[in-house]
């Protein structure tokens, strides 16, 4: 019963060459496990078995920010935000 | 104070007791914040013959201050351990006008070092409180505590009421409570209340600055590392004694002490634990560290640590709030465990989704397990769930009660399979154990 404290998908890039130094972060208790965010942006987060989204933990590339501030707008409980410039 | 012989140490391998802000050992009940030996308070009189007038910490002074916790190295001792100079220089940072508060809200059932210290040193952790809001240039200061922790308050209010007669040049302080709840000391709780919130943990986006944009600073400080500003702000840094709280949990009493950098967990519990048998010299089988949601460890592996932050960090480890709970060895640890991570489950703040549905499952499967009628299935499921919640509420509450199971999971392993396979308890040889060594509170 090893914990696996690292969900995180195997897809985050491994440096931060052509990213960015924003994540994406969620107020956990503003969510209400809605998941509008896990339909707008499914390359980028997933969500666990009660339906709140599972975040990456690393800076987010050029590629995945696009999608996470579509998610970010999405967000029907102003939970998800962008954190870092 | 505590003058029942039982209570003192003793044993060749024991150091003396330190007595740089606790004046001697303060035994407590199963739980609860009455000592069961009353001991008195230090007044206004009492603590400036004992400890001299608190130095001014204004300007230079202040600026002198935060370079001597800088050196010291002291960190929170709430349990968090963050650099207190850094939070001070945060706060600083922010602007004059804001809030200093003492919090004595000990929300650990197992601990009882915060109300020990404000019951006999009430002044002391005051010195300290006014010392940071000169430092940081703050205009008020409170102190945090529960609601029914009716004798710390009594003792505080006094202490409170002898500065004001005194008319010490000081900023005001006053008393403020929240819920007998296990998260109502938890920092963003206390920050949202002042804010005029209700009194549950809070995300905090900048966690550089917690108090949320906009609002006031707040410089928030357990007791224990006020009262340890207040001596430090009195002493060169060449002459301070670095000491730690710490609480000896038993079946029947919990025990606060101050010891020494130097002290190992074996010798607190040599001298202070009273097992359950009433055997002398009894050595546990593993022991709880830090609080419950800290780390449990094999008695080989806790025994020689050494019961300062910095030790504890370098062996990869933490004091956290001081809670040293030893298990004797015919007592079943999957069962004191399922009895903790149900009560840390139900005191779940029960805003974020993760803490809230997570462990509650976590606390069901992790009964099954004490109760030996675990299968495969949900041996998986626990396992999937133990990776899946840490870091995801906003606080850390969730956080500790994973790394409080995980870690039982590893010090109990042959009888966590033992438990699976054969319906059995290695410890106690009987199908479902009690628990009920460890103290835990009602939760409403």
């Amino acid at each position: 019963m090893s914990p696996r404290m690292r969900v995180r998908s195997s897809e985050a890039p491994s440096t931060a060459s052509h990213g960015s130094s924003v994540r994406l972060r969620v107020d956990p208790v503003a969510c209400d496990g809605v998941g509008i965010c896990a339909h707008i942006a499914a390359d980028l987060l997933t969500v666990d078995s009660w339906g709140y989204p599972i975040l990456p933990a690393e800076p987010l590339t050029r590629r995945e920010l696009r999608a996470a501030k579509a998610a970010v707008a999405a967000c029907p409980r102003r939970a998800l935000f962008l954190d870092g410039h | 104070m505590t003058n029942s012989p039982a209570l003192h140490l003793v044993g060749a391998s024991t150091p003396t007791p330190v007595t740089e802000i606790l004046g001697d050992l303060v035994a407590f009940p199963r739980l609860g914040a009455t000592p069961y030996l009353a001991s008195d308070a230090d007044d206004l009189e009492m603590h400036l013959q004992r400890y001299g007038p608190r130095p001014a910490a204004s300007g230079r002074h202040g600026g002198e201050l935060i370079m001597r916790l800088h050196e010291i190295g002291l960190t929170g001792r709430g349990g968090g351990h963050f650099p207190a100079a850094r939070k001070w220089e945060a706060v600083l940072a922010a602007g004059a006008g804001g809030t200093v508060v003492a919090n004595g809200a000990e929300g650990e059932p197992a601990s009882a070092k915060d109300a020990a210290l404000l019951q006999t040193r009430p002044h002391l952790v005051l010195d300290g409180l006014v010392c940071a809001a000169e430092a940081v240039g703050a205009v008020e200061c409170v102190v945090w505590l529960h609601e029914g922790a009716q004798r710390t308050r009594a003792i505080v209010a006094r202490a409170i009421q002898e500065r004001q007669t005194r008319r010490f040049a000081e900023p005001p302080i006053r008393i403020e409570v929240g819920p007998d709840r296990y998260l109502s000391g938890e920092a963003t709780a206390v920050l949202r209340t002042l804010a005029g919130g209700p009194t549950l943990p809070q995300l905090a986006r900048d966690p550089a600055a917690p108090w949320g944009r906009g609002n006031r600073p707040v410089l928030l400080h357990n007791a224990e590392t006020l009262a340890r500003t207040a001596v430090l702000a009195r002493t060169h840094v060449s002459d301070y004694t670095p000491s730690s709280l710490v609480t000896v949990v038993s079946h029947d009493r919990r025990v606060v002490c101050e010891v020494g950098a130097e002290t190992t967990v074996a010798q607190v519990v040599a001298a202070l634990w009273r097992s359950p048998s009433g055997r002398a010299a009894e050595i546990p089988h593993a022991v709880l560290l830090g609080g419950y949601g800290g780390t449990w460890l094999p008695w080989s592996s806790a025994a020689s640590l050494r019961l300062d932050p910095s030790s504890m960090r370098e062996a990869g480890h933490s004091l956290g709030a001081g809670v040293i709970a030893p298990l004797p060895s015919d007592a079943c640890g999957l069962a004191e465990v399922a009895a903790l991570v149900g009560y840390l489950a139900d005191s779940s703040a029960r805003q974020c989704g993760p803490c809230l549905f997570g462990l509650a499952e976590v606390a069901d499967l992790t009964a099954e397990l004490a109760a030996g009628s675990m299968g495969r299935a949900q041996e998986k499921a626990l396992d999937r769930l133990l990776g899946q919640i840490a870091g995801r509420g906003a606080c850390r509450h969730p956080d500790g009660v994973i790394r409080m199971l995980s870690s039982a999971l590893r010090t109990f392993a042959s009888d966590v399979e033992s438990h699976r396979s054969r319906h059995r308890c290695l410890a106690t040889g009987t199908r479902s154990p009690k628990s009920r060594l460890l103290p835990i509170p009602e939760t409403p």
